[in-house]
């Protein structure tokens, strides 16, 4: 009787969180990415700061303002890394240069919001000059470089990122080619190092209904928020679209994809520019909330490959992988301040413990390990060459041997007697 | 040994010629494949065949000759260009794109020939949704040939696929493509006799859809079989052409199979 009672473990205990644990990275990503999450998750996001507001108003705890600003931090890092993930985890295009997007957006607000060149256009002119500038810049960059693939693309836009760098530099005093001087001497269009202050801010109203007077860092924080998750909405929407499938189909098979009828060229220099406007938006925010365009991290190949990080400790082509990375990157150094020296220590071990057990990232389902083709050097060999160096025809005497064996084996085939 | 055909000819090729260095792969090779016909190209290994599909779906650029579709040249062309034109093909060692879902990689065969953008994508823009649910239907007609096999598995990654059902899935992408003319290289590699035969069976009903055929195969049975015409191929050269029957018993395909015959015992 005893032995008929044991109690069976029962598995189908939480059959919803079992089901989810069970779908796998795939899963996650699809589960997570749905209206019932993401729409809730976004609500959640949207009355944070009023929640920190309420919890200040009636605790002795201060620090709403504080943790908005890091949250704002956060989800600025979040935009730009679901804008990198388009260019990276869908399409396969490794740009290293990615950050300067960021910065060319940050510089073309500043510079007709400010006193810098005595222009203050209105927002929806300001918005308009941040995307032709950045798309510029990205066509400049993409249409003789994404003829490239591979490590070749890596070294050219991270090649222009650093000349991106020193040249806002020096455009503090006017451009010198070849001894003629553009420009008078007090030209002075980005302000160097010290880079261009008193950005103004969007022309935004001040209160808002019924939620009251709204304060600067909250204003920004919303703003951030809501442009992830216009960003999280487009990605979910191109992933499921011609154009998604044709950028992940150029990522896992170019030549294949070509076949297909996929204009490769168009569809990466698509992925290219739109993710680059992605991030000059981005920047052109970051500008208006801090009232300045820096030099400094808006440029930084350190900037780069921290995002580079939150999408590759997320999971290459992963949107809620992106909003984890950029959520683990940015608020715990605030929070352990005092580890402050151990901080890159930590992130570090965590890093390289993150690639040994799972190198496609926590939600990711791509690899970032180089392929095993051509002894992983494929992706430095033009798809032409590939294919010959594959294709030369075995004509030596030492394989005649088997030549001669399976046509043989055809020869010889019972039916083909029939 | 020509077969002089009354049906139009879809492809025509003259004077093709691919060399590698000072390796010549294809040497003035000649084809004409004609509308509703399956056309087969043998040949020893490296015998220069995957070379001539490569050259007509224009992965590869000719050193020299003329491919026209339906009197339109091809050489010179992008492959996505030439997909335009009505070329579908498949991959000797199959390129299906494994991380896409079956039914994504089917979708992908229509990309060619539907237009939607990424502004009408995240806009719901009607003539995007019209032309996303064309392309959904497509999934269902390409796999009408699979149905038992591929459907179950439409919602799967293709790396998680089997080989043939990879096999599969590669041909109802190409099939998606909606092509006049459709390349198979060794659609019948690494199957069982089960699935050569079911093979079989498929490339047949391709055709009666009115897909042209032309493939490269190992398999003689089935060559021999499906046929209407058999190209044979040695060191880049065209050295038979003719019904089944008659190339399988040719003198010089039995000597680029086997070789010469010593003579001196």
């Amino acid at each position: 009787m005893s032995s008929a009672s044991v109690p069976v473990r029962d598995t189908n205990s939480s059959p919803a969180t079992k089901q989810f644990w069970d779908s796998g990275p795939a899963g996650w990503n699809k589960t997570l990415t749905s209206p019932r999450v993401m729409i809730p998750f976004f609500l959640v996001a949207f009355a944070t700061p009023l929640v920190l507001q309420y919890v200040e108003d009636n605790s002795s705890w201060i620090g709403a303002q504080y943790w908005t600003l890091i949250l704002a931090t956060c989800a600025m890092y979040a935009c730009l890394a679901v804008a990198l993930n388009l260019v990276v985890g869908y399409a396969g295009l490794l740009n290293l240069g990615f950050i300067a997007f960021f910065g060319i957006g940050s510089y073309a607000y500043a510079l007709v919001a400010s006193d810098q060149i005595h222009q203050r256009y209105p927002l929806w002119a300001a918005v308009l000059v941040v995307v032709v500038v950045t798309l510029a810049f990205a066509l400049l960059v993409g249409v003789p470089a994404l003829r490239l693939r591979g490590d070749y693309l890596a070294i050219v836009t991270l090649g222009f990122g650093l000349i991106m760098r020193d040249l806002i530099l020096d455009l503090d005093r006017p451009p010198v080619l070849a001894g003629h001087q553009f420009g008078p001497d007090t030209l002075n269009i980005t302000g160097g190092t010290n880079g261009i202050h008193q950005v103004q801010p969007f022309n935004l109203p001040a209160s808002l209904p019924l939620l009251g007077p709204v304060p600067h860092y909250r204003m920004y924080y919303w703003i951030f928020v809501g442009f992830l998750a216009l960003c999280i909405y487009c990605m979910i929407r191109w992933r499921n679209s011609r154009t998604g499938r044709a950028w992940v189909a150029i990522r896992e098979d170019e030549l294949a994809a070509r076949a297909m009828g996929v204009n490769t060229f168009k569809y990466r220099l698509l992925a290219f520019s739109v993710s680059a406007v992605m991030a000059g938006i981005v920047g052109m925010i970051n500008a208006a909330q801090i009232f300045n365009a820096f030099p400094s991290p808006n440029f930084d190949v350190q900037t780069t490959v921290m995002v580079f990080i939150m999408v590759i400790l997320g999971g290459l082509g992963s949107i809620p992988g992106a909003i984890l990375g950029a959520i683990a990157f940015t608020v715990p150094p605030f929070i352990l301040q005092q580890f402050v020296f151990y901080k890159y220590l930590i992130i570090s071990v965590v890093l390289i413990a993150v690639m040994i057990f799972r190198p496609e990232g926590l939600l990711g389902t791509v690899s970032i390990r180089p392929r095993k083709t051509m002894g992983g050097t494929l992706e430095l060999i033009t798809a032409e060459a590939a294919v010959e160096a594959s294709e030369l025809p075995a004509v030596s005497d030492a394989e005649a041997a088997d030549l001669e064996a399976t046509a043989g084996a055809i020869v010889e085939d019972p039916e083909w007697k029939s | 040994m020509e077969i002089v055909s009354q049906r139009p000819g879809v492809l025509q090729i003259r004077g093709l010629t691919r060399r590698f260095g000072g390796l010549t792969a294809v040497d003035r090779f000649d084809v004409d494949v004609n509308e509703g016909e399956i056309v087969s190209l043998v040949g020893p290994n490296g015998a220069g065949k995957t070379t001539v599909f490569n050259l007509i779906s224009g992965v590869l650029r000719p050193s020299a000759g003329s491919i026209l579709l339906n009197g339109r040249q091809l050489v010179g062309e992008p492959a996505h260009r030439i997909t335009r034109l009505g070329v579908a093909r498949t991959f000797q060692n199959i390129r299906v794109f494994p991380q896409l879902t079956v039914r994504e990689n089917i979708l992908l065969g229509t990309h060619h020939w539907t237009r939607s953008g990424m502004l009408g994508s995240v806009t719901f823009w009607p003539a995007t949704t019209r032309a996303e649910r064309a392309a959904q239907a497509e999934v269902d007609t390409a796999i009408d040939l699979f149905r038992e096999r591929l459907e179950p598995r439409l919602e799967d990654p293709a790396f998680a696929l089997s080989y043939a059902n990879r096999r599969r899935t590669e041909i109802a992408r190409a099939l998606a493509a909606r092509p006049k003319l459709l390349l198979l290289d060794e659609p019948a590699a690494g199957m069982n006799p089960y699935e050569r035969i079911e093979m079989a069976g498929l490339i047949r009903s391709m055709r009666d859809r009115g897909v042209t055929i032309f493939l490269i195969e190992h398999h003689m049975p089935l060559v021999m079989e499906i046929s209407d015409r058999v190209i044979v191929m040695d060191h880049g050269v065209k050295i038979a052409e003719g019904l089944p029957k008659e190339v399988h018993s040719n003198p010089r395909v039995v000597e680029a199979y086997l070789g010469r015959r010593a003579t001196s015992a």
